[in-house]
């Protein structure tokens, strides 16, 4: 009968299982292989074949598991990883094989990433300082950018420098190569003696933005707290913080130039191959806002609504709507796209002067006998009053974390714990075996049957967590090179809350969580196991020493 | 040694041995007569020759043809093959007569 591919398959199959089955099921296992050649139709061999499989690699593992089980095995209970047993070459394949596919993994470029991201909890345990040190890749742009002039990576290694004066002067040069980029005054935090001169600057360059405003008021606002002299009620503010929100009041637009970060950031990390997603998101995920705008703009928008309500009281209706819409059309300005947590913050304080401010519109409208608008201002409210329930909500959910992202966090961290050390475990145990049987040739290493076991237990343990870590972590590699490619940052603040509790060394978040508890009872649960079965392993291999010092 | 476990499906090995006791029968045949597949037939044999119940033979057919394994029950197997059968048979025909009881 000529053998076609799928007999062949299942004669080779059934002879591999034989080379691993114990000695005592041998017969069993030569007796299916022969009925193969009997056997009528090759589908019929081929399920034949792997039911015949199945039996001996069980009995194979219950060798193993349970010493003596197989009392007439030959070659005694250390059989599968004895010197004289077809096993040990076995086993030290099975051990390449698994080092070099852990090794192949780092031709992915999304799993040489995740790797990073996985030590990131070192460098969390390792770094008290502040400001933070620059990181080496980031300081090599900076050195590349200031030898070709390119002002965009100037401008991406400004926005990243935590030292401040390091940023200005960056902020300055990369302003002068290229004066589109003036906006940069706006993200970049600058030396106390700078701030004056790059607000004016952002003003000239772009007079209707609110922005440069609320950048003076804050500032302001610092230096009031840093020399303790906060005032008590809005109405105490100095002239200066006055007149600065109200230009802000009466600019025409709120532009955080966010869309030109993303921009530049997108063509210079393509540009350059920047692949440290901490650094990217770094100037990404939070909107580009002065600390202070929030509760500015809600103190301002209450004194504004308070002397409203002040000239309504003296029947000046036409002073008091005058001040009411100027909140108003500030508001319309400010309705925030919802993308990211901070706005959603912002919009809790602002949404409620907003709110009272649409309510006494339309009352003064209903009173002037104006019900269009009078109704139009009482929708607004109730518009306000309702999103502001939402945002509470979205940003309670927000604030909680996704268990989902935690948990693959813990996974990308316990992965890059286990990988150094299986790595150099493996590394260790190679470099011994080598070292005592002075060759590098498969076929002329020997190993004793426990040295075998660490090897193979050192090269699985590898090749688990670098799948583990490159599963878990692909599909926030797939997010940043979407952002990179497209633009697309609708998920983007879902990696960075990834990345938020990557940078927490493991162990540090799973008391106060319950969902971290549930990670950390399997990861517990999970290394009971493998202790378990280095106990087994142990008790087989000395099982095995005792027989081989009887006989 | 005790005896091992009887399941339905060592029932049906048991029964196919039981029909031609002298026989010695070849796995293949076996597992088309009983409808059983390799990885529940073997375990079954392996389990009967453990207990001594069954005894193996390799027999060479023709040229070409690889030797074959072939069995058989041992006198003990096929005492304990014809109670096992024989008790099952009974217990079938009582929860038959049962049932035949409760429709009537």
């Amino acid at each position: 009968m000529p053998k076609t591919y799928l007999r062949r398959f299942a004669i080779l199959l059934l002879r591999a299982a034989i080379r691993i089955a114990p000695h005592d099921t041998l017969d069993w296992g030569n007796a299916m292989l022969n009925e193969l050649s009997c056997m009528e139709g090759d589908w019929a061999a081929l399920w034949w074949a792997i039911g015949g499989a199945r039996v001996l690699t069980k009995h194979a593992l219950l060798s193993i598991i349970i010493p003596g089980n197989h009392p007439r095995t030959v070659s005694g209970p250390g059989a599968l990883f004895a010197k004289e047993n077809s096993m040990r070459k076995a086993t030290l394949s099975v051990i390449a094989a698994c080092a070099a596919a852990s090794f192949l993994f780092l031709l992915a470029p999304a799993f040489r990433q995740g790797f990073a991201v996985s030590q990131m909890q070192w460098h969390a345990m390792t770094t008290h300082s502040w400001p933070r040190s620059v990181s080496p890749a980031l300081k090599t742009l900076e050195q590349q950018a200031e030898k070709t002039h390119d002002a965009e990576a100037l401008a991406f290694v400004a926005l990243r420098t935590p030292n401040q004066t390091e940023s200005t002067r960056l902020a300055d040069e990369a302003v002068q190569l290229d004066p589109k980029l003036v906006w940069l005054y706006a993200t970049v935090a600058p030396k106390p003696s700078e701030a004056e001169d790059w607000i004016r600057k952002l003003e000239q360059w772009d007079p209707q933005n609110a922005l440069p405003h609320f950048i003076e008021a804050e500032n302001i606002d610092i230096a009031q707290a840093l020399t303790g002299k906060v005032p008590q009620h809005t109405s105490d503010e100095s002239p200066a913080w006055q007149n600065t929100m109200a230009a802000a009041f009466r600019s025409t637009k709120l532009d955080d130039y966010h869309d030109r970060l993303k921009a530049l950031d997108r063509r210079v990390v393509a540009q350059h191959d920047f692949g440290d997603p901490y650094q990217v998101l770094e100037g990404e995920c939070e909107p580009c806002w002065p600390s202070y705008l929030s509760s500015d703009a809600s103190r301002y928008a209450k004194s504004m609504l308070e002397s409203g309500e002040a000239l309504e009281a003296h029947g000046d209706r036409k002073g008091a709507l005058k001040k009411y819409l100027a909140v108003a059309r500030f508001g319309q300005m400010m309705t925030p796209d919802g993308d990211f947590l901070m706005d959603r913050i912002f919009s809790l304080v602002v949404n409620r002067p907003l709110k009272e401010n649409y309510q006494r519109l339309a009352s003064l409208y209903q009173k002037q006998g104006e019900n269009e608008q009078a109704e139009l201002y009482a929708l607004l409210a109730r518009k306000a009053a309702q999103s502001e329930g939402d945002y509470r909500i979205l940003a309670r959910q927000e604030a909680a974390g996704d268990a989902v992202t935690r948990w693959n966090a813990s996974l990308v961290e316990v992965s890059g714990l286990l990988m150094p050390f299986s790595a150099g475990l493996l590394l260790i145990w190679a470099l011994a075996v080598i070292a005592k049987n002075k060759s590098l040739r498969l076929t002329a290493l020997r190993a004793s049957s426990g040295t075998l076991a660490l090897g193979l237990s050192s090269a699985i343990g590898l090749l688990l967590s670098s799948a583990v870590l490159y599963v878990s972590y692909r599909p926030y590699a797939e997010i940043f090179q979407q952002f990179i490619r497209t633009g697309n940052d609708r998920r983007i603040p879902e990696f960075g809350e990834f990345l938020d509790y990557t940078q927490t060394p493991l162990g540090a978040h799973g008391l106060w969580n319950q969902a971290d508890f549930v990670f950390y009872f399997w990861l517990r649960v999970s290394a009971l196991c493998v202790l378990a079965l280095l106990f087994v392993v142990i008790r087989h291999l000395a099982h095995h020493h005792r027989a081989a010092t009887t006989t | 040694m005790k005896a091992p476990r009887i399941s339905s499906q060592t029932l049906r090995v048991l029964e196919q041995f039981v029909e031609r006791p002298s026989t010695w029968r070849y796995g293949y045949e076996l597992s088309r007569e009983t409808a059983l597949k390799s990885g529940t037939l073997y375990p079954i044999l392996m389990r009967l020759a453990n207990y001594s119940l069954l005894e193996t033979k390799w027999v060479t057919t023709h040229d070409g043809v690889p030797p074959r394994h072939t069995y058989r029950l041992t006198p003990k197997g096929l005492a304990l093959a014809r109670t096992s059968l024989g008790q099952s048979r009974s217990r079938r025909k009582s929860r038959q007569l049962a049932l035949s009881g409760r429709e009537t």
